[in-house]
């Protein structure tokens, strides 16, 4: 009987043999395809880099892919404090810029996220009348494709005399029934009540227990969330454009920079610029991208 | 201080045992509810507020028709005009004989959503199932990948942008020497065709992510025994890898089709519309930013119309997408 298994297992393995071979070329294929594909996402940024300290004469005589004949941060420093006018009517400098992107950044994640986490927490661990309700609303707009409302909400904003100031901008940030909503529900639902009802024991307040325990416990999803959603907001253009006009973010403020540069013909310093916008959003991305990555996997699962 | 109280309470509910309890409970049941109140009022009120204002007002300004000195009733005036002009243009500028510039718009949108599932999809699949099969340099692919994500849209299209840029770019002399000419590059059909490669290359990482992450979670124990049963890769990624990753599967197509009414951001910076590059939401975007009363009834009516249309058939092949593998729940 032994031997009989034996061979079949030979075969068998033979079998596979033959068939690996054809998957691992196929393999090998598919790796230099990944290869070409990771190299042209960085290929423009390195490309950019170089340039972008070179003087506007050295990029237009020299080779596109030369190094600059010398390193000059020069341009670096005549971005930051180039001055473009907004559609509001005012002078802006590239440095309010960031400062403002910082500005929109910092306080619309805390409230978005902070926010989200306030209603994921009070769903997930209170009972009250209302509450499924709340859960299934959250999900049916999250699925549900409604497009084309943006006149609307341009409308609405001009209603509220919101439409000019950073308070407005905060307040479509501040909308959490979002994939952060559905990210922290799913976290505090994987803590256990029974350290809050120690801590209730001890005579904490309900906000005491929120505050100083159950939000620290959730610190990691929370750390995570913050991280992707202060990269969408400084990446956002849609919203300070729209409802805030007076004042450019950077995201903005690059769009306005790129047509002044590209029709100087000063592309130095339009690569100067973007790399300016880039170096945030890369510093956090190098040091979270593992976090960033799972958590966006945990969100795709859920869609 | 804190422990004399609790002292002073203990004594009480020595004294009248029920009726003190009872009372508690109460209190602590309306504490509860007052805490609920508080956390909840702003977000529930701005959700509420900003869902049903935009939503009713959408479908509102639709049927108005809006001049400097305020909106008015216009019934169905504002829907007939924007309907008929979305659809008859007089004008063509694409060279093409069939296509006219009103077609040309629904066309471009339908496109994302076709390249979106038919061609960035599978190939994200595939790539996805080759990345989870122990590939070298996996982890550094996958942070790789993920960079379109993080880098502001103005700055990816402008880095796509410069690649064939004439004179400068860095692949310019590529494309100079497969006889492509400058202005050919910036008119119909190409122009179109490099919005479109210029959304699968910035796309194909993001999908790749989300779909190895979902075969990940595929239990090692299905792959194992679809490996003892003597099943090869192709069989294992048909009837395997496929029906497991199937609602990541969904949920991309679906995304993909919403493109047709929200993709604007791509065109407007790549080409600023130029080469008959516009799409739907781009000609609504640009509506709406020139705050304009009257056009922006006329974009609150066109985003009404292309809804009303291309809603039903998302809805449509959801359900009938999530019907083939609707068993599988892990």
């Amino acid at each position: 009987m032994e031997t009989i298994e034996n061979i079949s297992e030979i075969k068998q393995i033979e079998k596979k043999k033959t068939k690996s071979v054809g998957f691992h070329s196929v393999k090998w294929i598919v790796f230099v395809l990944f290869a070409v594909y990771a190299i042209s996402l960085i290929i423009p940024f390195v490309w950019m880099l170089i340039n972008s300290f070179k003087t506007q004469s050295d990029f237009f005589n020299g080779s596109v892919w030369g190094f600059p004949k010398q390193w000059e941060g020069l341009n670096f420093y005549e971005v930051l404090t180039y001055t473009v006018t907004t559609v509001g009517g005012y002078e802006e400098s590239v440095f309010e810029m960031i400062l403002w992107s910082l500005l929109t950044t910092v306080l619309g994640t805390f409230v978005n996220v902070f926010l989200s986490a306030v209603v994921a927490y009070v769903l997930v661990n209170y009972k009250f009348p209302g509450r499924n309700l709340i859960y299934g609303v959250a999900i049916f707009t999250m699925v549900t494709p409604i497009v084309g409302t943006l006149p609307a909400q341009v409308n609405m904003m001009e209603m509220l005399h919101l439409d000019d100031s950073l308070i407005g901008v905060l307040f479509l940030y501040s909308g959490c029934f979002g994939f952060n909503f559905i990210m922290l529900y799913s976290a505090f639902s994987s803590i256990s009540w029974s350290y809050a009802e120690a801590a209730g024991m001890d005579g904490a307040s309900r906000f005491g227990i929120f505050f100083k325990i159950m939000l620290p416990m959730a610190k990691g999803p929370i750390i995570a969330c913050c991280i992707l959603q202060a990269i969408t907001l400084w990446n956002d253009y849609s919203t300070p454009y729209l409802f805030m006009p007076s004042h450019y973010t950077l995201a903005v403020g690059l769009n306005e920079l790129q047509g002044e540069f590209t029709g100087k013909g000063n592309y130095p310093m339009m690569f100067a610029s973007f790399i300016v916008a880039l170096i945030p959003v890369l510093i956090l991305y190098s040091c979270f991208q593992k976090k960033i990555i799972e958590n966006t996997n945990a969100g795709g699962l859920k869609g | 201080m804190e422990k004399i109280i609790n002292i002073d309470s203990a004594e009480i509910v020595r004294e009248e045992p029920n009726k003190v309890k009872a009372k508690k409970r109460l209190s602590k049941k309306w504490r509860d509810y007052i805490f609920i109140f508080v956390m909840l009022l702003y977000p529930i009120a701005q959700f509420v507020f900003t869902w049903s204002f935009v939503n009713i007002k959408s479908v509102l300004l639709a049927f108005q028709e809006g001049s400097v000195y305020g909106y008015t009733w216009v019934g169905f005036d504002t829907i007939s005009k924007v309907f008929y002009e979305s659809f008859n243009s007089y004008r063509n500028t694409t060279g093409v004989s069939w296509l006219n510039d009103s077609a040309v718009i629904i066309l471009n949108s339908v496109g994302f959503a076709f390249i979106t599932i038919f061609i960035s999809l599978p190939l994200s699949v595939l790539f996805s199932f080759f990345l989870s099969k122990k590939m070298p340099l996996a982890n550094v692919f996958r942070v790789i990948f993920f960079l379109p994500n993080i880098i502001p849209v103005v700055a990816l299209t402008f880095a796509f942008k410069m690649a064939y840029q004439p004179e400068v770019g860095y692949l310019y002399p590529l494309i100079k020497a497969l006889g492509i000419s400058e202005t050919s590059l910036n008119t119909y059909p190409l122009s179109q065709l490099l919005v479109y490669g210029y959304c699968i290359w910035a796309g194909l990482g993001y999908n790749i992510i989300l779909l190895s992450g979902a075969i990940g979670r595929i239990p090692k124990e299905l792959l194992e025994s679809a490996k003892i049963d003597n099943c090869g890769y192709f069989k294992e990624f048909i009837h395997v890898v496929i029906p497991m990753i199937w609602p990541t599967i969904v949920t991309l197509v679906i995304l993909g089709m919403t493109n047709v009414l929200t993709l604007y951001l791509q065109p407007l910076f790549l080409t600023n519309g130029e080469g008959n590059t516009w799409t739907i939401s781009l000609e609504i975007w640009e509506s709406v930013s020139t705050s304009n009363p009257k056009a922006l009834c006329e974009a609150a009516a066109k985003g009404l119309i292309f809804s009303a249309i291309w809603s039903p058939v998302i809805m449509l092949t959801r359900h009938f997408m999530s019907k083939p593998f609707s068993e599988v729940n892990y």
